[in-house]
């Protein structure tokens, strides 16, 4: 089975927000929400480079080690979802991210937060593939319908590639000895430098009791 | 063979020093800021400018950059949306998920079994001399009023936060995931709403308590002797004894103030607070939550269980003259002295609530 990841060519991307534009169309998130953002180092002069980042789904996720409800789980093809169902909207996911993905609705007092929203790699969540609940909690689920992400299929210059490691790694090498130059994947080490988790079912499908890592 | 290492050795040596010299003499030629490891981001910024003129393809300095948390520029509005990398996140995951889960259960394990093993071995402290029935009273209804305020919003949270730090490993395997996770909202709910309630209370009880917890000269020797605890022996102590002082500014003052400020840090994401600060402070608020309440098991068992009329006077706000002059004699003493309390041999009568107090 594939292992999906997002890569992000820090070449080729032109800051256009191709990608943050075409997830908040496809997934309709909530308002003040973004599952994808561009950032910009070095901004108007020489050595400019703009990374797209957005949940990585990370081999070892720290949002799932510091749940406390533990509503994390991992797909057979290595995508990090959420149960909303589930969350308490406590923040911890949102401090153990090193890429800022977990977002909450709200930032109100007393740490009235709402569920958290992230990007799901348009995978949907635990209901059932594209169903009306599966859209209103998490947006599309393409993955079920054979498409990848979609800002990955937007982006303009495909500085954004999403899907199989392998396959998106071997196209990022092939560039890289085209041009000879540009060969560090930024955010690569940090989310895919450990061992895979097992992938899993969802929360509440699994057995009363059944010991998860 | 060896031989050629040590040149090889000796070579690379050389290659180093020769560059440690020159390198600095030249960027202090032409930048003098250079020779300082780049500290905000506009350092970096000309770093990867000069980089780039010398060496085209080298981006060393910017992926330094990403690494650092040093924000960018970005579209998307919010708190530290141009930052690309955190990485004191996996430090405080590290933390919480590794010495704080493990230490503070073995903490919350360890207190209260010695404390029963205690109370196994010695039993209920109880007066050596039968109740004179005259009661005197300890705590005002005021005092009362704060310190079970204090208390109950105490246990609450105590409840709700270890819920929070251990539930997932000992709550949700016996519960399941939609059980444990509505108990966890109303729990979450129920900190994040009492935990102010609780700051106002800690303010409130420092005031109300300060006057009698000055630390004495003669609380040393309640000290080194640990109070009589063990020996049953006779320490005079004031209306507060040395435990109950260091109580109140070790547990209800220093942690009281540690657990207060930390907790507010969390409990208003609305103040646009970052991520860095939040994560320090839910490790500080949760070790000195910890040791607030392995400490508390020791108050809570000698204001119940582990000492005879202790409760009661918390409870009713009275105590037995016995017990005020077995516990805290300095402060009988200074009620006689100031006639609050009549001498015993003036008044032998027991009055009207006369019965021996069970705590």
């Amino acid at each position: 089975m594939a292992r999906m990841k997002f890569l992000c060519d820090a070449e080729r991307c032109i800051e256009c927000n191709g990608c943050v534009t075409a997830c908040k169309n496809e997934n309709e998130v909530p308002w003040g929400v973004n599952r994808r953002r561009v950032v910009t180092l070095n901004d108007g002069v020489p050595g400019e480079r703009s990374m797209s980042v957005a949940c990585m789904h990370c081999s070892d996720a720290p949002c799932m080690a510091v749940c406390p409800v533990d509503c994390f789980y991992k797909t057979a093809e290595g995508v990090v979802l959420h149960d909303k169902d589930l969350c308490i909207g406590c923040g911890y996911c949102f401090y153990a991210c090193p890429f800022g993905a977990p977002q909450f609705p709200q930032d109100g007092a007393f740490g009235l937060r709402g569920k958290m929203d992230k990007c799901t790699f348009c995978a949907g969540g635990p209901e059932a593939n594209g169903s009306e609940a599966e859209f209103k909690k998490y947006g599309r689920n393409r993955l079920s319908e054979g498409k990848l992400p979609a800002c990955a299929e937007m982006c303009s210059t495909k500085a954004l590639l999403g899907g199989d490691g392998d396959v998106i790694a071997d196209i990022y090498r092939t560039r890289v000895t085209r041009r000879g130059k540009g060969s560090e994947v930024w955010g690569w080490g940090t989310a895919y430098g450990r061992p895979d988790q097992q992938p899993q079912t969802p929360p509440q499908q699994q057995p009363q009791g059944g010991n998860k890592s | 063979m060896s031989s050629r290492v040590v040149l090889t050795a000796l070579s690379h040596l050389l290659l180093v020093l020769t560059l440690a010299s020159v390198v600095p003499v030249w960027a202090d030629e032409k930048q003098p800021y250079v020779t300082s490891p780049p500290s905000s981001s506009d350092e970096r910024t000309t770093n990867q400018v000069e980089r780039q003129q010398t060496q085209p393809f080298n981006n060393a300095p910017l992926w330094r950059e990403v690494r650092s948390g040093d924000p960018g520029i970005t579209q998307v509005k919010g708190i530290e949306t141009g930052v690309l990398v955190q990485p004191q996140g996996e430090a405080w995951r590290t933390l919480r998920n590794g010495p704080v889960i493990l230490y503070g259960g073995i903490l919350l394990l360890v207190v209260p079994a010695a404390i029963l093993l205690f109370f196994a071995w010695r039993g209920s402290l109880k007066m050596h001399s039968p109740p004179s029935g005259r009661l005197i009273q300890r705590f005002t209804s005021w005092e009362r009023l704060i310190h079970w305020l204090t208390a109950i919003s105490f246990v609450v949270l105590a409840f709700s936060g270890i819920l929070m730090l251990f539930g997932k490993y000992i709550v949700l395997p016996l519960f399941g995931y939609t059980l444990f996770s509505w108990i966890a909202i109303v729990s979450k709910n129920l900190h994040n709403f009492v935990g102010p309630l609780f700051v106002f209370c800690t303010v409130l009880m420092f005031f109300t308590f300060v006057g009698g917890n000055f630390w004495r000269v003669y609380d040393w020797k309640w000290i080194k002797k640990g109070g009589g605890m063990v020996s049953g022996e006779h320490v005079p102590a004031g209306k507060y004894n040395a435990g109950e002082k260091l109580w109140f500014w070790g547990g209800v003052t220093l942690l009281g103030i540690v657990v207060s400020a930390s907790g507010l840090i969390l409990d208003f994401p609305n103040f646009d607070q970052g991520r860095g600060l939040m994560q320090q402070a839910n490790i500080v608020h949760g070790v000195a939550a910890l040791f607030y309440m392995a400490a508390s098991l020791g108050h809570i068992y000698l204001g119940t269980i582990g000492m005879q009329g202790a409760y009661r006077a918390m409870r009713h706000g009275t105590v037995d003259e016995t017990w005020a002059r077995e516990h805290h004699e300095y402060w009988y003493d200074d009620l006689k002295a100031r006639n609050v309390v009549a001498s015993p041999s003036t008044h032998s009568t027991p009055g009207p609530r006369a019965q021996p107090q069970h705590g």
